[in-house]
C-alpha cells in the first residue's frame, strides 16, 4: 500500500509550512510501522505547475493522492495520520 | 471520551467568551486601553527604565485588547471558508473587488498567507485588479491592526481609515488593471486556467476546529507580540524625548499631511507598530488628518513593493505604491476638511 502526500507551501518555507511538513513525517513514520508507505513531496504553493495543477490555495495545504484535503492551516500529526487511513480504506 | 472532549470544548468556549465579555466591558465603561504614561513622568526616568516602566504601562491596559484581537484572529481564520474566498476572488467580475477588500483582511494575518494567495490569484488567471485590491486591503485592514487602532487612537480614527484604506484599494487596483502594462501583465497569465486535480476538503469536528483556531491565535501572539514589544521601546523614547514643538510644526494642517504620508511610507513598521508609533505622536500633536495618512502608509513602503515587484515587475509596483501614496495624502486632507481636524 503507498499513499502520496503532497505538502504545499511557500518556498523557502515559513514557520506554518515547516511545521505542517513535519506533522506529515510524524504521521509518515507511524504509519510505516504498520508496513503503509508514504511518499511525502513537497511543493511550492506559487510555482506554476502547482497553480496548474490544483489552482490558488491558501498555503499550508496537504493533498492525499491528488486531492487537497486541507488549506490554510496546519494539521495535527493525527490528523494527517486520520486522512491517509480514510483514503486506504476508501 | 466523549465527557473529555465535552469539557474541553466547554472551556474553549469559556477562553474566547471571557475575552470577548472583557473587551465589550472595556468599549461599554469607556475603559482605556492605551499607555497613560506622560513625556514628563518618562523623563525622569533612567534611560534603561523608561521601555520597562511603558511596556508595563501598554500591558497592564492592552493585554484584553490584545487577547480579544488574538482570539478572533484565530476564530476567523478557522471559519471563514477559504474556497468560496478564492473561487470569487479569482473572478474577473466586481464581486471579486469586494471579496478582496471586505473578506480577504479577516483572515489574512500572516504574510505568509498573503503573498502566495496574490501571486497564486494572478498566475491562475484572475484579474491583477482585485489581486492588487486584495494584497493592498489584506494588510491595511487586517483585523488585529482594526482591533489595536480602534483601542489605540479611538474610533473615529479607525473607522475613517478602514474606509479610506479599502476604498483606495479597490481604486488602485482598478486603476492599475486599466494601464497597458497592467493588462499585458495579465494577458500572460490566461493560459494557465485549467486546474486538473480535486479539492475536498476534510470538514473536522466543531472542537477540533476551536482548539486549531486558538492555536492558530496562538502562533500569531508568538509571531507578533515580540515585534511589538520591540516597537514599544522605541516608541517610549520617542513618547519620552521627542520635541512636541517639531511635530506640531510639521505634523498639522495640509502640509502635515502629506509630510506624514511621506514619513509612513518607507518607514517599515509592522502595522501594529505603526498604530504605537502613531499614537506616540498624536500624544506629541500629531493632527487626525496627519494621523490618517500617517496610517495608511503600509502599501507603499519600499521593503513590501521590492518583495511584490518580483511578482508584478517594478512598473505595475510603481504604479500602484505612487498611486497608494497620493490615496494617502487625499484620504488625510479629505479628513481633515470633513471633520475640521487638521
Amino acid at each position: 500500500m503507498k499513499v502520496k502526500v503532497e505538502v504545499i507551501g511557500v518556498s523557502p518555507p515559513c514557520q506554518r509550512c515547516k511545521t505542517t511538513e513535519e506533522n506529515a513525517k510524524k504521521a509518515a513514520e507511524k504509519l510505516a510501522a504498520e508496513g503503509i508507505k508514504v511518499e511525502i513531496t513537497k511543493l511550492n504553493v506559487t510555482a506554476q505547475e502547482t497553480i496548474s495543477k490544483y489552482g490558488v490555495i491558501a498555503s499550508p495545504a496537504i493533498a492525499i493522492n491528488g486531492v487537497v484535503k486541507i488549506m490554510g492551516k496546519v494539521p495535527d500529526a493525527s490528523v494527517i495520520e486520520r486522512l491517509i487511513r480514510q483514503r486506504i480504506t476508501s | 471520551m466523549e465527557k473529555k472532549r465535552i469539557l474541553k470544548t466547554i472551556l474553549m468556549l469559556a477562553f474566547i467568551a471571557f475575552f470577548i465579555v472583557m473587551m465589550f466591558r472595556a468599549i461599554v465603561s469607556a475603559y482605556t486601553l492605551t499607555p497613560t504614561s506622560t513625556a514628563e513622568a518618562l523623563q525622569h526616568l533612567p534611560l534603561w527604565e523608561i521601555p520597562l516602566v511603558y511596556m508595563w504601562d501598554y500591558a497592564q491596559h492592552g493585554w484584553i485588547c490584545l487577547g480579544f484581537a488574538f482570539v478572533v484572529s484565530g476564530l476567523l481564520a478557522e471559519f471563514i471558508p477559504k474556497p468560496f474566498m478564492i473561487k470569487y476572488m479569482s473572478s474577473r467580475k466586481p464581486i471579486a473587488y469586494v471579496i478582496a477588500m471586505l473578506i480577504a483582511p479577516l483572515f489574512c494575518v500572516c504574510s505568509c498567507t498573503m503573498v502566495p494567495l496574490f501571486s497564486g490569484l494572478i498566475y491562475a488567471g484572475g484579474g491583477i485588479g482585485p489581486a492588487l485590491t486584495f494584497l493592498l486591503a489584506a494588510p491595511a485592514n487586517n483585523l488585529l491592526a482594526d482591533i489595536v487602532t480602534v483601542q489605540v487612537l479611538g474610533w473615529q480614527i479607525a473607522v475613517a481609515d478602514i474606509i479610506a484604506a479599502g476604498v483606495s484599494a479597490v481604486i488602485i487596483g482598478f486603476v492599475v488593471s486599466k494601464t497597458p502594462w497592467g493588462k499585458r501583465f495579465e494577458q500572460n497569465f490566461q493560459k494557465n486556467q485549467t486546474q486538473t486535480a480535486a479539492i475536498e476538503l476534510v470538514e473536522e469536528p466543531f472542537d477540533m476546529r476551536l482548539w486549531s483556531a486558538l492555536k492558530f491565535g496562538g502562533y500569531l501572539a508568538k509571531r507578533i507580540i515580540p515585534a511589538f514589544a520591540l516597537g514599544l521601546v522605541v516608541v517610549s523614547y520617542v513618547q519620552a524625548f521627542f520635541s512636541a514643538e517639531i511635530v506640531e510644526a510639521y505634523l498639522t494642517g495640509p502640509t502635515g499631511v502629506v509630510y506624514a504620508a511621506i514619513l509612513a511610507g518607507p518607514l517599515y513598521t509592522p502595522t501594529l507598530i505603526e498604530v504605537a508609533l502613531g499614537k506616540a505622536l498624536v500624544n506629541l500633536g500629531m493632527a487626525p488628518a496627519a494621523t490618517i495618512a500617517w496610517l495608511m502608509g503600509q502599501p507603499y513602503d519600499i521593503p513590501n513593493m521590492l518583495s511584490t515587484s518580483r511578482i508584478i515587475g517594478w512598473k505595475i509596483a510603481i504604479t500602484y505604491g505612487f498611486s497608494a501614496f497620493l490615496a494617502s495624502i487625499f484620504s488625510g486632507l479629505l479628513y481633515g476638511v470633513l471633520t475640521g481636524g487638521f
